[in-house]
């Protein structure tokens, strides 16, 4: 495997495991009730 | 279907937040997953093709993806399930919306009934991989006669006739019309809380196999699962120059999750307006990201460069069937726990067709039950009557091309067509001020502002580009039969009218319903 391939390999990854692991910290964080979105 | 007013019955929720996310996911995170995209990227310029691959995630699927949420929590309010009457309520003054919508019912019957059949052959595949009924097929032709012999496209010593396809089959429709049965809670629901975890870890422990296996054999170094997943990832930038690239990127994009279907329509309708969809929608969709990307992108390619080399590869790549019953197989058995892995690939494959295939049988069910007021158990028996007759076709016309016209007009034409008119509906007829609002009530995210602008602007011109670029470079050629062998035109042309007619049917059935809420008033 190229450097090229290496970096979008890892940098696919990222995004995507960026995106998932935002959405489940927010998905299953604690909230304070009674309040909802940012 | 009596002439009594309609009394609507209370509407079936999810239970859990978790549980619609999953529901959503499970029905993404299909065969595609793990087989289309690894050999649509290997041979669309490797890691390049992310390049086009996450602008059109970014620009096409989300966005659609959100508005499908947003359009069904929205239609759910109202009573509505199904496209025909969310179209409807969007645009009432428009008479004729209500049919586009048809497609939303249309096209999940016509892939459901392919998809279930395909998703049979990996149950029954399990099993031989338990009790090695394929060890004897030691290189590719073996293999793929015992798949025809299977499929029932060749008699050979493997099999003599269709009748162990027949029975799996059997089994399988049962199991997907007793989990939806169950209801959205207690069938759907409860089976994707266990499913879709279950094919994660499935996934993962033969992505874990996979990258462990070097170099297998040593008289070849080259052939090993690092250079194999060189061949997946290792970008070639000439490919960003051609149309096609991006044209398959965003074709690749759009099939995956599961937009365009009418399936997350329906799911979203089962939340209240205190339910976030946002953040919903973003989730099930970065989980198929995952399965996708990073699980499927780990699997079937770098595996069979390790046991075949990059010539092989590059030959199936080329067929999603030959990668799951052909090659994979062949791969798995090489391996020492060589049926282990083999059952576990196979149920990994099952349980994704069966979360996605128990979807697309609901949105029917729900059109039945909210426009026709017929309890789920008539819907359920109407639904599969219907689909096992037309299931028929695709099992003994497997051979003449009947699955094919199935795929054409189910699971892309209506795709496509249907995402760009939502995607329009949405952000220019109900208007992109409201669209927002609405997407944001209970929203537990808030989306950038610039996603206003895309949503209005980009993605239903990038759909638009997308359907023109399709039929210009595949979809006329299909629609006008060429390449079609003379002895299979009658099965074909047959198919057609089959489908023609359940589409007017449906039709038929949107206009006895409106004409009926039209006499009582509740148009």
């Amino acid at each position: 495997m190229t450097l090229g391939g290496w970096i979008f390999m890892l940098a696919s990854w990222l995004v995507i495991l960026g995106l998932f692991g935002f959405s489940l910290y927010r998905t299953f964080r604690p909230r304070r009730p009674g309040r909802r979105g940012d | 279907m009596s002439e009594a007013p309609l009394q609507p019955r209370p509407r079936e929720r999810w239970g859990s937040r978790l549980g619609v996310i999953l529901a959503v996911a499970g029905s993404a995170v299909g065969l595609g997953n793990f087989l289309r995209f690894p050999g649509m990227a290997a041979k669309n310029g490797g890691g390049a093709f992310m390049i086009p691959y996450f602008v059109a995630l970014f620009l096409l699927g989300l966005p659609l993806m959100w508005i499908e949420w947003t359009m069904g929590r929205f239609g759910g309010g109202l009573g509505h399930s199904t496209a025909p009457g969310i179209f409807h309520t969007l645009w009432n003054k428009n008479r004729f919306i209500k049919y586009f919508g048809v497609i939303g019912i249309f096209g999940p019957i016509v892939i459901f009934v392919y998809y279930t059949y395909i998703e049979s052959w990996l149950l029954g595949y399990s099993l031989f991989a338990l009790n090695g009924a394929y060890e004897t097929c030691t290189d590719q032709a073996t293999m793929k006669a015992f798949l025809n012999g299977y499929r029932g496209v060749a008699s050979n010593e493997y099999f003599s006739s269709i009748a162990t396809a027949y029975f799996f089959f059997l089994i399988t429709f049962v199991l997907n019309i007793g989990i939806v049965y169950l209801g959205i809670r207690r069938g759907i629901e409860s089976v994707c809380k266990i499913a879709l975890p279950l094919l994660f870890l499935l996934a993962i422990v033969l992505v874990v196999r996979v990258l462990t296996l070097g170099t297998p054999d040593a008289a070849r170094p080259d052939w090993n699962v690092t250079n194999g997943m060189g061949f997946l990832w290792n970008p070639d930038w000439s490919a960003l120059a051609k149309p096609q690239v991006w044209l398959a990127a965003a074709g690749q994009v759009f099939f995956t999750l599961s937009v365009g279907i009418g399936v997350i329509l329906t799911y979203a309708s089962y939340l209240t307006h205190k339910d976030d969809v946002a953040l919903s929608g973003l989730s099930a969709a970065s989980a198929n990201e995952v399965a996708e990307v990073i699980l499927g992108g780990s699997l079937v390619i770098p595996a069979a460069f390790a046991f075949f080399g990059p010539a092989d590869t590059t030959k199936v790549a080329e067929s999603v069937f030959d990668l799951a019953f052909v090659t994979m197989p062949m791969v798995l058995q090489q391996m020492a726990w060589g049926r282990l892995f083999g059952v576990l690939w196979f149920l990994l494959l099952f349980l994704a067709g069966l979360t996605s295939s128990i979807s697309l049988i609901q949105p029917a069910i729900a059109f039945l039950e909210d426009e026709f007021n017929l309890s789920r158990r008539k819907a359920i028996f109407l639904f599969a009557a219907v689909t096992f007759l037309l299931t028929q076709a695709c099992i003994f016309g497997l051979a003449k091309g009947v699955v094919d016209e199935f795929d054409f007009w189910g699971g892309t034409f209506c795709l496509v067509v249907f995402g760009t008119v939502e995607a329009f509906l949405f952000a220019w007829v109900y208007g992109v001020e409201d669209a927002w609002t609405q997407l944001h009530i209970a929203s537990d995210i808030t989306i950038p502002r610039f996603y206003r602008f895309i949503i209005k602007y980009v993605t239903p011109f990038f759909l638009m580009l997308v359907l023109g670029g399709w039929l210009w470079t595949a979809g006329i050629d299909v629609v006008l039969l060429k390449g079609v062998e003379p002895a299979q035109l009658p099965y074909v042309l047959g198919t057609r009218i089959l489908l023609l007619g359940l589409f007017i049917a449906i039709a038929g059935l949107v206009y006895v319903s409106w004409r009926r809420r039209t006499r009582e008033g509740r148009v």
